[in-house]
């Protein structure tokens, strides 16, 4: 004990200085504490030859293409990027009515300040939704307005200069365009649309990421993220139905770009590819068999991602167009869509007005049950959760709960599917019906208040691993409290990129929490005709 | 008065000091301070209920192995925000210097500072535990980053063009033969 003591006297000096933390944070205005970039907090830019590639696309442009680097004091803008940002800026004002409301309308009420997971994680004030849009709207008032005209600073304005590119560099990127904030703004300002704004200017000089262009590459190219082939994309879905067949002894035999199916069946490549979004992928495919649905695949509309949303407007027309344009050459009726998070607010808010209305197609209608789905009346799209709800409502499902029972759930409501298209009941609805167990969080973490992931908007990417585990530090704590509470083990939604992301947020904060579509656990349910079902302790995952 | 007594008196006053000091740490700590809501505001609450539940158990000379659990929900926090590794994790230590402030504006309390030394010790103690949780989040993120790349997400942003490769490939080739 005695040895112990003098170790301690030695740490005492340091003990008894005013602080051992960093001294007290200087408290500067925002606007004046410059970004500071290092490591694990930027994502890493564009790879020049993919950014090259796209700049080559007809109807889209990436300029600006180099080698740069967020940690070098240039970043090797145009000569006149000034000019470029402040005429983008413009000609944005004046395309997109709600950015000028938006820019004009705040009343800086601060409903909204603590309300996004980034500022909550962070405790950075440039993490409030309202100064987060602050970035922007104080060079707006600048250039755009009389007051900001003619007194500047004193009216809120900010001249534009390359340190204010690297900030919105830095938090538009640390925002996910969840619409969170959006809930509790009196005036509905979307602080989600200040952000696309804010990354599509920076596009315009040549300041973006690797992985949302990445996957935009490789959805222009092969027709999904992950770059697959339409042979590996078809050997993948066909590993699935080998799975599925020594688990329940049902054989499927899916098609592929068959043209004159009733319905195109689209879907995140990341769910014909990736754990364990695969387990979602098997639970459709056992669906569409048990129903006898007449479907196909497409090999080339082999995404339902569209990373477009977190680029361009005009990627995201690009990339929205292949579902439609190749639901027209299929002749189908109409399209599913399968457990998408942004592919849903693409199709619910944007696509009517980029690429619809689908006329070519018929409004969507259940063979199976008969509902008509008006809903879908324009987009002709449906989401799977209202299809299988449909199913369950008319009892054309034999389901038995107890091959759940090694499930006790909760349900996460993805951002988008929750906030842009309002989908809060149906994914409840088809769990009361497949699982025994499954619990709330708090009411203030899910429907539309829910809390994001953390990495939506293609910050999925490990190199900002702590800013993802911090941004979903929100999520993951309401999760924490109905796994202590109930013994939560699953937590189940409807969102390819909540599957991969929030397995790794689980394991950081809640482990023991496993990540599942609403899908598998139907899956999991199902009772088939002709089946030969192995004891499947741990559902469609079960090795055998 | 006894030194545990003193220490169990002015608790409000040590833990409201300390976390208010562990939460200056922040840039914008108002709203970390001030709401309760254990949904609404994780990174303050979680803070403050792991040093108040550390302090108690500093209190009731508790076992080392029970640090963790507190520990860990302050430490896990502030292992993935953008603290240097001392930053994180010197909350715990600058307990020391706020019992000492505390004690030594009170004239009664003020004798009992020559007794802190086995108190210390303890805080000590705590700090290591903390540098030890401290590095098991670290090597988390890092087995998180590689499980990522195994499971194949890094295909998204580093796969190149099949056809392109496939020239690639047969260049290759053709610079062999
Ligand atoms: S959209 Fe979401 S991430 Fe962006 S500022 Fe609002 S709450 Fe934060
Ligand atoms: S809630 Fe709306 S009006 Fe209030 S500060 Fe936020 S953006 Fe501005």
């Amino acid at each position: 004990m005695a040895d112990v003591v003098k170790a301690d006297k030695l740490a005492r000096s340091v003990v008894e200085g005013p602080t051992l933390m960093t001294g007290a944070i200087p408290r500067k205005s925002w606007m004046d504490i410059p970004v500071v970039f290092k490591p694990g907090n930027y994502c890493y830019p564009t790879n020049p030859a993919t950014q090259g590639y796209l700049d080559r696309q007809p109807g889209v442009s990436f300029p600006n293409v180099r080698e740069w680097n967020p940690e070098d004091e240039d970043w090797k803008l145009q000569e006149n990027w000034k000019e470029i940002i402040i005429n983008g800026l413009a000609e944005r004002l004046d395309k997109f009515r709600s950015l000028k409301i938006f820019m004009d309308c705040c009343v800086r009420c601060g409903a909204c300040a603590d309300k996004c997971h980034f500022f909550l994680g962070t405790g950075d004030p440039k993490n409030m939704p309202v100064l987060r849009a602050e970035l922007l709207r104080s060079v707006y008032r600048q250039h755009f307005t009389l007051a900001g005209k003619l007194l500047g600073k004193m009216a809120g304005g900010r001249e534009m200069t390359t340190a204010i590119i690297k900030e919105w560099f830095m938090y538009a990127y640390q925002c996910t365009e969840c619409r969170r904030c959006s809930v509790f703004c009196p005036y509905g300002i979307d602080t989600a649309e200040i952000t696309m704004m804010l990354r599509e200017l920076l596009h315009l000089v040549g300041v973006g990421i690797n992985w949302a262009l990445g996957p935009v590459t490789n959805s222009n190219r092969t027709g999904n993220h992950m770059g697959l082939t339409p042979q590996a994309f078809k050997g993948n879905i066909d590993f699935l139905c080998e799975d599925l067949e020594s688990l329940t002894g049902i054989k499927i035999t899916p098609s592929f770009n068959r043209k004159g199916a009733e319905v195109l069946f689209i879907t995140p490549s990341a769910d014909v590819f990736a754990e364990p979004a695969i387990f979602t992928c098997m639970g459709y495919l056992l669906l569409f068999e048990a129903i006898g649905l007449d479907y196909t695949w497409s090999t080339y509309a082999s995404e339902g991602g569209n990373f477009g949303l977190f680029t361009s407007n005009e990627m995201m027309k690009k990339l929205n167009g292949k579902m439609y344009a190749e639901a027209k050459r299929l002749g189908v009726k109409w399209i599913l869509g399968g457990e998408c998070g942004h592919m849903w607010r693409v199709v619910h808010q944007y696509m009517d007005t980029m690429n619809g209305p689908a006329d070519f197609l018929e409004v969507p209608k259940s063979p199976v049950t008969g509902t008509v789905f008006d809903n879908a009346s324009s987009t002709k799209m449906v989401h799977i959760s209202e299809f299988t709800a449909d199913l369950i409502y008319h009892g054309k499902l034999n389901l038995d709960k107890s091959r759940n029972s090694h499930v006790i759930a909760t349900f996460h409501d993805s951002c988008n599917p929750a906030r842009a298209m309002g989908l809060l009941e149906e994914p409840r609805y088809v769990l009361d019906h497949v699982v025994d167990n499954w619990f709330e969080m708090p009411e203030s973490t899910i429907r539309e208040k829910t809390y994001c992931c953390g990495s939506g908007t293609a910050l999925n990417t490990s190199e900002i691993m702590e800013l993802r585990m911090r941004g979903g530090l929100p999520r993951a704590n309401a999760v924490k409290y109905v796994h202590d509470r109930h013994d939560v083990n699953t937590l189940a939604c409807v969102c390819a990129i909540d599957r991969a992301t929030l397995t790794v947020l689980m394991d950081y904060w809640v482990p023991g929490v496993k990540v599942c579509g609403v899908s598998e656990l139907v899956g999991n349910a199902l009772v088939m005709e002709g089946e030969k079902r192995q004891e499947l302790d741990e559902g469609l995952r079960t090795m055998v | 008065m006894k030194l545990v007594d003193a220490l169990r008196n002015k608790k409000e006053q040590i833990l409201s000091r300390w976390i208010d000091r562990t939460l200056d740490s922040y840039l914008e700590p108002g709203f970390f301070k001030k709401s309760k809501d254990k949904f609404a505001n994780p990174v303050g609450v979680n803070i403050r209920e792991g040093l108040t539940k550390l302090y108690e158990m500093l209190l009731a000379s508790a076992g080392q192995d029970q640090y963790a659990e507190p520990l860990d929900q302050v430490i896990r926090i502030r292992a993935v925000q953008e603290f240097t590794p001392a930053q994180a994790v010197s909350p715990i230590l600058e307990l020391k210097w706020v019992v000492k402030q505390v004690l030594s504006a009170d004239k009664d309390t003020r004798p009992l500072l020559a007794e802190l030394d086995s108190f210390d010790c303890d805080v000590d103690r705590a700090a290591l535990a903390a540098f030890d949780i401290y590095m098991n989040c670290r090597e988390q993120l890092h087995k998180a980053r590689i499980f990522e790349l195994k499971s194949g997400n890094f295909i998204l942003s580093d796969s190149g063009c099949p056809s392109a490769l496939i020239r690639k490939n047969s260049q290759d080739k053709s610079r062999i033969h």
